[in-house]
C-alpha cells in the first residue's frame, strides 16, 4: 500500500492550460443547457430599442452623438454585466468542491475569460447588426481600421468584455446570486454616472472616472463618431425661442461718447464723425435733421457697437433730459459730427454727466438682421460648438487608441482580482 | 497643542462639547461595569472601538460586534478628518471633499446604528429584561442610562458570562499520540485554532487515532462538536497543528498530490445540475485521473463507475432530473473515480429514505471491503450501525472546544458510554442547554486515561 502512495506522488494530473480547456468546453455545454444563450436575444432587444430611438440623432448632431455614444456604452455595460454577474456565485459550492478535487483557480478563471470573450464577441456582432438594422447608420471609412463598423465593433467589444470581467470579479466576491444582484445596480449607477458622458462632474469627482469602464468607452465611441464636429442642435432651438424678443441696453453717456471717439478701425464711426453739419444752427435742430432727414437715412442705420445704430443713439440723446439745456446752443457752420462729439467729450459739464445712464431698446430680430440671419446662426453655432467641444473626444486615432488601451488594461486587472478573490474560496464559512 | 487635544477628545469621547464628553464618559463608566459583570477585563471600556467589540461579546453577538466596531472606527476617523477641514472655504476642493466625507459618515452611521441595536438587543436578552429597553439605545444621548443601571445595579446580573477558559482548558488538557501505521490513516492533531478579533478560538484539541485500511468508521458528535473541522483537518483542506499520514505519506507536506488520494463527499451534492451524468463523470475523471491514462481507458473507467453505482439508466440524463439517492450516488461516484484510499462522507444519508440510505451504506461497506478507509458523518447511525467497524465520538467540552471522547470499536463504545444506541451517546455528551446531559468533560478525560493506559 505504501508503494501505492509513493506511486500517487508521481502521478501527473492535468496542468493549468488543459484544465482551462476542460472548463471552457464545459461552459460551452452550459451555454445551451443553462440558458446562457438568452443573453444573445436580450442583447438584440436592447440594441434594437436604442437603435430605434437614436437613429435620427446619432452622428447627426452633437447632442445626439453624445447621447448615442452614452446609450451604446449603456448597452455594452448592461450586456457585459448580465453575462457574468451570477456566473461564479451561483456555482460557488461546486467550485469549492472542484477546487478541493484538484481544480486550479487560475484555470477556472482563464476558462471563464475565454468563454465570456466568446459571449461578448457574439453580443458585439448582434449589437452592430441590430443597431444598423434599426436605423443607426454609420459612415464607411474608419479611423483606425479601414471600416468604421470595424472600429466601432472593437470598441463595443472591449467595453462589453471589460464590464463582463468586472462583473465576474463582483460575482467572485459575492457569496450568493441574491447578493450579486444587490450589488449590481450600484455598480451600474456608478458606471453610468461616472462615465463623464451626460452628467457634468465636479472636479473632485473626476478622478473617479478613471476607475470606470464606461468613461474610456464613452470617450472612444464619441471620438470615433467625431462628436466635436457635429452641429449643435440646441442653437437653432434657442434662437427660435428668442425670436422677436426685445433687448434693453443700459448704457451711460460716457460709453456713447467713447464709442463715437475717433476710431480708425470702425468705418461706421469714421463715417459718422466726418459728417458735415453744413450750417449754423442749434444742436436741437441739428438733432432733428439727423433723425428725420432722408439724406441721413444711411448714417442712421450704421452700426456702432453691439447692434446699436447711430439712429438709436440720436433718438436716445434727443429724449434725454440732461440734453435739453444744450439743444438751444448754436454750433458754427461746417462743423462735423466728430467735432461736436469731441467738444462734448471735453466739455466740463458733460464730463460731470458721463456716468448718467439711459436705456436703449432693440430686438433680437434687429440684431439678427443687422448681422444677417444665416451668418448669425453659423457664428453662434460655431461658437457654441467651440465651447461645447470635448478635447478628450477628439476625432484622432491616438485618442481612440488610448481609450482602447485603457479598456484592454482593465481585462487583466479584473481577471487577476477575480483569481485572487477566488483563491480565498476555501475560507468561506461553512 | 490645541489641535492634538481636540483630536484626542474626538478619539476618546467622539465630541468636543462638554455635554458630549459627559455623555460619553458615563457610557464608558457603564461599559466598564458591564464588561466586569460579564467576565471581561474592564479596562477594554477605555479603549475606543475595542469597547464596542467587547460589549458585543457580552451580548453573545460577536459577528455583529465586528461590524459595530468597524463602523465606529470609520465614523471616528472621518470625524477627525472633518475636524481638519472645518475651515475650508466654500466651493473649494477641500470643501467638496469634506462634503463627500460627510456622506460616508452618514452611511457609516446608519450601519453603526443597525449594529448598535443588534448588539444591545443581545445584551437585553442576556440580562433577561424587557425589549422596551432598546428604546434607550436608539439615540446616542441615552445609551449610557441602561448601561449605568445594569452595570451598577446589583439586581441586574447577566444570564451568561464570557468565561475565562484558561483554567478550565488546563484542567481538561490531555496528552497522547497514535503510532504511525503504514497501511492506514494516522491522525495526531494537537490543536486547530482560528484567530478572531482579539482572541484565538480553539476549535479542536488533542485528537489522536490510527485507522487501518478496510475500516468503515462512524464519526459521531453533536452540532458544533467540530466534525466538519476534523475531516477538513484530516484531508489537509484546512490545516491544523497536526501530523496526518495516509499509508505512511504526510498529508500536509504532499497535499497537492495526496489530495487525489482523498475523496470528500460533501453533505449537499454540489454538482452542476444542468450537465448530464456522463459529462459530469467524464469531467471529474479528466480532473482526477492521471494524464498518462489514455482517453479510451478513462472513458471505460467512467462507464465502469456508472455500472458500479447503478447510474446506467440515467447515464444521459441531466443531474437535475435525478432522484435524491441517485444524486448522492453520483456525488460519491465522482470521488470514487480516482480510486482514493480515504473516503470521507458528510451526512450522505441526508434527504434519503431508510431504504435508500440502507442501500447506500451497504454500498459504502463494499467499498471499504475493497481496502479503503471510509469515514462517515451521520446523524442516524443506529439503523446501519452493524456495517461500521469503528466509531469516533467528538464532543464539545466545557470550553466549547471539540475533543475526542472516544475512538474504537462499536461494542467498545457501547461499554464505554454504557448505552446501546449511538444516538444516546449524543445525549450523554451534549451540553444541558442543547438537551443533553453535559457529560462531555467526563468522557473526554476518561477516554484520555483509557487511551494512555
Amino acid at each position: 500500500m505504501a508503494d501505492r502512495e509513493r506511486h500517487a506522488l508521481k502521478v501527473r494530473h492535468k496542468g493549468r492550460i488543459a484544465q482551462a480547456w476542460l472548463y471552457f468546453m464545459k461552459f460551452l455545454r452550459m451555454f445551451v443547457y443553462q440558458n446562457d444563450w438568452k443573453v444573445l436575444p436580450m442583447a438584440a432587444l436592447i440594441s434594437g430599442l436604442v437603435g430605434f430611438v437614436m437613429s435620427s440623432l446619432f452622428m447627426h448632431t452633437m447632442e445626439g452623438t453624445l447621447t448615442g455614444s452614452f446609450a451604446l456604452v449603456c448597452i455594452c455595460i448592461w450586456n457585459g454585466s448580465f453575462n457574468s454577474i451570477q456566473v461564479i456565485c451561483r456555482e460557488r459550492d461546486v467550485i469549492k468542491r472542484e477546487h478541493r478535487s484538484g481544480m486550479r483557480v487560475s484555470s477556472y478563471v482563464l476558462a471563464q475569460m475565454l468563454y465570456q470573450l466568446l459571449l461578448c464577441l457574439l453580443q458585439t456582432i448582434v449589437t452592430l447588426i441590430v443597431t444598423n438594422a434599426a436605423g443607426m447608420h454609420f459612415p464607411a471609412d474608419g479611423l483606425l481600421t479601414r471600416w468604421f463598423i470595424c472600429d466601432l465593433g472593437i470598441t463595443i467589444f472591449l467595453i462589453t468584455y471589460a464590464a463582463d470581467l468586472m462583473s465576474l470579479w463582483i460575482s467572485s466576491l459575492c457569496r450568493s446570486p441574491a447578493a450579486a444582484m444587490t450589488v449590481m445596480p450600484f455598480m451600474l449607477v456608478f458606471q453610468l454616472i461616472f462615465s463623464g458622458g451626460l452628467i457634468s462632474l465636479p472636479d473632485i469627482a473626476k478622478p473617479l472616472t478613471s476607475i470606470t469602464v464606461s468613461a474610456p468607452g464613452f470617450r472612444a465611441i464619441a471620438s470615433l463618431a467625431d462628436v466635436n464636429s457635429r452641429p449643435v442642435a440646441t442653437v437653432d432651438k434657442i434662437l427660435g425661442a428668442t425670436d422677436g424678443m426685445e433687448i434693453k441696453y443700459q448704457i451711460t453717456l460716457g460709453q456713447v461718447l467713447d464709442a463715437l471717439k475717433d476710431n480708425k478701425n470702425n468705418s461706421s464711426v469714421t463715417a459718422a464723425r466726418s459728417l458735415k453739419l453744413g450750417y449754423m444752427d442749434t444742436i436741437g435742430n441739428i438733432l432733428d435733421d439727423l433723425m428725420k432727414d432722408e439724406n441721413f437715412n444711411e448714417l442712421r442705420g450704421k452700426n456702432l457697437f453691439a447692434g446699436i445704430t447711430v439712429g438709436d443713439i440720436l433718438e436716445t440723446i434727443n429724449e434725454l433730459e440732461i440734453a435739453e439745456p444744450y439743444k438751444d446752443r448754436t454750433v458754427g457752420a461746417q462743423t462735423t459730427l466728430g467735432e461736436v462729439v469731441d467738444y462734448l467729450a471735453t466739455n466740463k459739464d458733460v464730463q460731470n454727466l458721463r456716468d448718467e445712464g439711459f436705456t436703449i431698446r432693440t430686438s433680437t430680430n434687429d440684431l439678427m438682421d443687422l448681422i444677417g440671419r444665416e451668418k448669425a446662426l453659423k457664428l453662434i453655432g460655431d461658437k457654441v460648438s467651440e465651447i461645447s467641444a470635448r478635447p478628450e473626444c477628439g476625432h484622432t486615432p491616438d485618442n481612440v487608441l488610448g481609450n482602447w488601451m485603457i479598456l484592454i488594461l482593465f481585462i487583466p486587472v479584473f481577471s487577476v482580482l477575480c483569481g485572487i478573490t477566488l483563491s480565498f474560496i476555501d475560507k468561506d464559512k461553512r | 497643542m490645541n489641535t492634538i487635544f481636540h483630536v484626542l477628545l474626538l478619539l476618546f469621547f467622539d465630541s468636543l462639547s462638554l455635554y458630549g464628553i459627559i455623555i460619553r464618559g458615563l457610557f464608558i463608566a457603564g461599559s466598564w461595569m458591564i464588561l466586569k459583570k460579564s467576565g471581561i477585563r474592564p479596562f477594554w471600556a477605555l479603549v475606543p472601538w475595542v469597547r464596542e467589540y467587547q460589549l458585543s461579546r457580552c451580548s453573545m453577538r460577536e459577528p455583529e460586534g465586528r461590524w459595530f466596531m468597524i463602523s465606529s472606527i470609520i465614523v471616528t476617523v472621518l470625524q477627525i478628518t472633518l475636524y481638519f477641514f472645518r475651515n475650508a472655504p466654500d466651493e473649494s476642493f477641500v470643501f467638496s471633499l469634506a462634503a463627500l466625507i460627510l456622506v460616508i459618515i452618514i452611511t457609516a452611521m446608519i450601519v453603526h446604528f443597525v449594529f448598535n441595536i443588534r448588539v444591545f438587543s443581545g445584551l437585553i436578552e442576556i440580562y433577561g429584561l424587557k425589549k422596551l429597553w432598546i428604546l434607550l439605545f436608539i439615540i446616542d444621548e441615552t445609551r449610557f442610562i441602561p448601561l449605568l443601571i445594569w452595570g451598577f445595579g446589583s439586581k441586574y446580573q447577566p444570564e451568561w458570562k464570557v468565561e475565562d477558559l484558561r483554567g478550565e482548558m488546563k484542567r481538561l488538557a490531555t496528552q497522547g499520540s497514535a503510532p504511525v501505521i503504514g497501511d492506514g490513516l494516522t491522525v495526531n492533531l494537537e490543536d486547530r485554532t482560528v484567530r478572531e478579533f482579539f482572541h484565538t478560538k480553539m476549535l479542536l484539541r488533542d485528537i489522536h487515532m490510527a485507522i487501518p485500511q478496510g475500516h468503515m468508521v462512524l464519526l459521531l458528535g453533536g452540532s458544533g462538536a467540530g466534525k466538519t473541522t476534523y475531516v477538513n483537518a484530516v484531508n489537509g483542506y484546512e490545516k491544523a497543528n497536526a501530523q496526518v499520514t495516509l499509508n505512511g505519506q504526510n498529508m500536509y507536506k504532499d497535499y497537492k498530490k495526496m489530495q487525489y488520494e482523498v475523496g470528500f463527499v460533501p453533505q449537499s451534492e454540489m454538482i452542476r445540475s444542468k450537465d448530464t451524468v456522463f459529462n459530469t463523470l467524464m469531467d471529474s475523471a479528466s480532473l482526477r485521473l492521471s494524464i498518462d491514462i489514455p482517453a479510451d481507458e478513462r472513458r471505460a473507467r467512467v462507464e465502469d463507475v456508472i455500472d458500479t453505482f447503478g447510474l446506467r439508466s440515467v447515464r444521459n440524463s441531466k443531474v437535475e432530473k435525478l432522484s435524491g439517492g441517485q444524486k448522492k450516488r453520483l456525488s460519491i461516484s465522482m470521488e470514487y473515480l480516482s480510486n482514493p484510499s480515504l473516503f470521507i462522507l458528510d451526512e450522505p444519508d441526508s434527504g434519503l429514505d431508510a431504504v435508500m440510505a440502507g442501500e447506500l451504506f451497504e454500498h459504502l461497506r463494499a467499498i471499504a471491503d475493497s481496502g479503503k478507509i471510509i469515514i462517515v458523518i451521520t446523524h442516524s447511525p443506529d439503523r446501519v450501525i452493524d456495517l461500521f467497524d469503528d466509531i469516533i465520538v467528538l464532543a464539545k467540552d466545557s470550553t466549547r472546544t471539540g475533543r475526542l471522547a472516544y475512538f474504537g470499536s462499536i461494542d467498545g463504545a457501547r461499554a464505554f458510554f454504557g448505552c446501546d444506541k449511538m444516538e444516546d451517546i449524543i445525549k450523554l455528551i451534549n451540553h444541558t442547554d442543547e438537551g443533553g446531559e453535559g457529560r462531555a468533560d467526563e468522557f473526554v478525560l476518561k477516554y484520555a486515561e483509557v487511551a494512555n493506559g
